[in-house]
This record gives C-alpha cells, structure tokens and sequence, in this order.
C-alpha cells in the first residue's frame, strides 16, 4: 500500500510539471461545451434530444470534453512512462500497485477535469441536481479513464493511441447523443438485446447526467450497466496492463539487440 | 589500479562456489508482429553462461550481436524462447537507455526505486548519498532527470542499479557519456564491489581495458565463447567454456 501511495504522489507530481497538460485541462472544457452548445443553438428542437438544442450541445459538450480528457490522459499515463515502469517491474514494483498508482493520478485529473466542465456547465444551465450531475460526469470520466488506459496498453504509440481514442470518443458521442434515433438492436451476452445506442460507453452517463441536469432525478436504472461497464473495463486494464509490462520490450519497441 | 590484485585473489577463492547466476541454453528469435513487414531476426541460439561470486565478466560482441537481449533476459525483463536461468540473490540492472521518469528529481527517482527494491526510507536516504558521493552527483538531487547532462543522466542510471546493494550488477555500456574522472570513479567502485563479493557483468562492444576483467565473453553466432587471450592483471581462475 505505501509503494502505492508513493508512486501516486510522483505520478501525480510528474503531471503537476507539465503546464500545458494542466492548462489544456482548464482551458479546453470551456471552450467545448461553449462550441457544442453554440453549434447546436441552430438545430431545431428534436423529439429524440429532450432539451433545448444548446443545452443539450453543452451537455455533450461537458460529457465529451470530461470523458475525452479523462481518457488521453489514461493513455498518455501508460504510453509516456512504459519504459520507467519496464524497469521499475524488474526492479520488484509489483504491476497491481504500478496500475493501481496509474489509476489513482488518473482519477485525481479526471476529477479536476470534471470540476471545469462542471463549472463552466453551471454557469450556462441550470442543473436541478448538481451533485449528481458531478457524479455522473466523474462516472463518464472514469469509464473513459480506463479506455484509455486499455488504448494505451493495446495501442502503444502515442499518435496512433490517440486517434484510436478520438474516434471511439467521437462515435461514442455521436451514437449516445440522441441526435440519431437508432432502433436497431444487437444482441449482448447475458442481457438480451438492446438498441445499438445503448452499447455505447457513454450512453448510461450521458442518461444519467440528463436526468440529473434537467430534472433533477436519479436514473437508477443507469447504475448498473455503468457499474458493469467500470467493473469490465477495470477486469481488461488490469489484464493487458500486466501482460504488457512482462517483456514489453520485446513486443513493442521492436528487436534492439 | 586499485585493488585489483586483492579482487582476483577475491575471486579465485570464490570460484568453486556455485554461480549467483547461471543461464543455460538460452535462445531468442524476434519475430515479426505482421506479414511482409519487417522480418525475423535469430538473436541467441543456446547461450550458457555462468557468474561467480566477486569476478567482474566482460561481454562484447559486434553491434546487433544480441548483448542487450542477452542482459534483459538475465535480469528479467525479457523472456527467452528457450533455456533456463537461476539466480542466487538480488540483481541490480544498468540498462543501455536510462529508463527513467524524466520529469521526476534524481532524489524522487532513488524514493521510486527504493520503494521498488523494497527499502526503508532512511537507508534509501543513506545509499542515495553514499552513490552521489561516490559518482559526484550529490549537487543535482534536486534536479528533474530530463534537465541532467548525458553523463550525469547515465550516473543516475547506474547508481539506481546499485542502489539496493545487489550480489549480482548487470551492466550495459554503463560508462557511456562518462568524463574520464567519472570513469575511473567508476572502475573503482566496481573493483572495491568486487572485492566485497558482488559478481559484475558489463556488456560493452568495446574493451580497450582487457585488465580490469577476470573474464571476457565475447557474443558470436549466438552464443557466447570465452576469449583466450588471459587478462594481464587479473589472473582469474574461473572456469570458462561459456
């Protein structure tokens, strides 16, 4: 437990010396939520959004720009220190307290990122709930945190993880937004059959946040497929993240004899 | 030279001991990850080798000859194809590139690594200064790894390699970047380890120092045969055959 508590704060403080990564985590949410509910200012009012046009932009706007952020930095967490921690597992840091040290600093900058976006939110809508509205722009964050995570492990190449990352962030958006009313259906293991939306990362989130933002409510119903999408993602971090440094070398930075 | 004569008494002692780390048969071919792209290169095809207590081993080899695949798979980075290896107690790692956190202070990486080696805080403090005092780099503790010099850089890489006191050091080109009194710095710290028993492996594709080793391995065709030529100071009386 102390390696962890260690590790963290370094992790933490290696963030803390990079700017511009801070910056861009102040600066851009702002800019995105204002772009999105700006864009969308024109729309006309669609059944499937529920909201006004511009306030529904500017929800997508915080979810997109919480989730997105929360996830480069998952995958800049993984990609930039793959060497330092190649060495430091030979060096008998144990993997599980690595990831776990990964995963809190992660946490801590997604949650920064959430408060931004929650901020700039409240001073443009009117949330009915703010605490779960924050809630659920954390719970957004952490499932992207951790697709990040798993990108970076499996895509270990900072210019091809982050395209990876902004396409899936994107379609994810698009496919979850409601902009598009999709009623087919795929079928998912142990749940039946559910409406392709649903299948996005950020669908529950982003129900979630809605009805927290909007009414006020609580949408129980979304908790559980969240907590199985966080549970799941967790279980595939946890997995690639420990075969990845086992022998990254010989895998990923090619033959260097 | 210091110490040079005590080290190969050390070491002839020592020779029938069981070796603190033996690999045998060890085999390595890099595959390609895709078709048609890049190609498959056979790097170690049944090395052996063998290190005893206190002797500090040479191993060369002309460029790509399999060196540092050979290091990471003694020390655990890398797993071989083929082959076994034991290790008889803790192994300090000197890789090639300082694989380090850059935007961390040299005092915070020697915390990290403590942590890692599983060492108390205070004798971290105590070996972190012994080290910096040793390879003179006590004024940039404080300095992030990313704003060192290459040479201070490299220093910091080596000394994280000793840092827990290990019985076996595996080196690769760890005096590259060295100025001269740093290298000498050097040999002496690896000479008074050896005397005190600490088995050094130091890969480098060129010794021009053949002396300051009890033995040298060189690296051909993938497998690793002593070179006959006997070191002049260090008259070892370690068995070869590698």
């Amino acid at each position: 437990m102390g390696g962890v508590v260690t590790a963290s704060r370094l992790r933490l403080t290696e963030l803390a010396r990079q700017p511009l990564t801070l910056g861009l985590l102040v600066a851009l949410p702002p800019v995105v939520i204002e772009l999105y509910g700006t864009s969308m200012e024109s729309f006309p009012r669609l059944p499937t959004l529920g909201a006004d046009p511009a306030v529904a932009g500017r929800l997508t706007g915080a979810l997109f720009a919480v989730a997105f952020l929360a996830g480069l930095v998952g995958l800049f967490q993984v990609i930039s220190a793959r060497e330092g921690d190649e060495r430091l597992a030979v060096a008998g840091f144990p993997h599980g307290r690595m990831l776990a040290s990964r995963l809190v600093a992660m946490c801590v900058v997604a949650l920064l990122g959430a408060v931004v976006s929650f901020g700039t939110l409240s001073y443009r809508v009117e949330v009915a709930s703010p605490v779960l509205a924050f809630a659920a722009l954390v719970l957004a964050a952490a499932i992207y945190g951790l697709l990040g995570v798993i990108v970076g492990t499996l895509v270990p190449r900072e210019l091809e993880g982050s395209i990876v990352l902004v396409f899936l962030a994107d379609f994810d958006n698009v496919l979850s937004s409601g902009l598009f009313s999709l009623t087919a259906t795929v079928p998912v293991p142990f749940v039946g059959d559910v409406r392709v939306a649903e299948t996005a990362p950020l669908y529950h989130p982003r129900e979630l946040f809605t009805a927290a933002v909007l009414d006020g409510t609580l949408a129980g119903e979304h908790l559980a497929p969240i907590a199985l999408w966080i549970v799941g993602l967790l279980v595939v971090a946890v997995l690639a993240y420990g075969r990845s440094t086992q022998g990254p070398t010989e895998r990923l930075a090619g033959w260097s004899a | 030279m210091p110490n040079i004569s005590n080290q190969a008494a050390t070491a002839s002692q020592e020779s029938a001991e069981k070796p603190v780390l033996a690999a045998n048969g060890i085999e390595k071919r890099y595959e390609s990850a895709l078709p048609f792209v890049g190609q498959d290169v056979t790097v170690l095809t049944g090395a052996d080798v063998s290190l005893y207590p206190g002797e500090i081993v040479g191993i060369v080899g002309e460029n790509g000859s399999g060196k540092s695949t050979l290091m990471k798979i003694l020390v655990g980075a890398l797993r071989p194809d083929s082959g076994s290896i034991s290790r008889h107690g803790t192994v300090g790692w000197c890789p090639q590139e300082t694989l380090l956190y850059d935007r961390l202070t040299v005092a915070e990486t020697f915390e990290l690594f403590g942590e890692a080696y599983g060492l108390s805080a205070d004798r971290v403090r105590r070996r972190r200064g012994e080290l910096a005092d040793r390879l003179d780099f006590e004024r940039f503790l404080e300095y992030r790894i990313d704003h060192l010099s290459g040479g201070n850089r490299q220093k910091v890489n080596l000394a994280v390699a000793l840092l827990h006191d290990p019985d076996v050091l595996l080196l690769d080109e760890p005096y590259t970047g060295f100025d001269w009194e740093t290298y000498l710095a050097f040999w002496e710290l690896a000479e008074d380890l050896a005397a005190d028993g600490t088995t050094i492996a130091i890969i480098s594709h060129l010794i021009s120092e053949r002396e300051r080793f009890d033995r040298i391995l060189e690296l051909r065709d993938g497998r690793l045969h002593e070179q006959t030529e006997p070191p002049q100071a260090r008259s070892s009386a370690h068995p070869g055959g590698e």
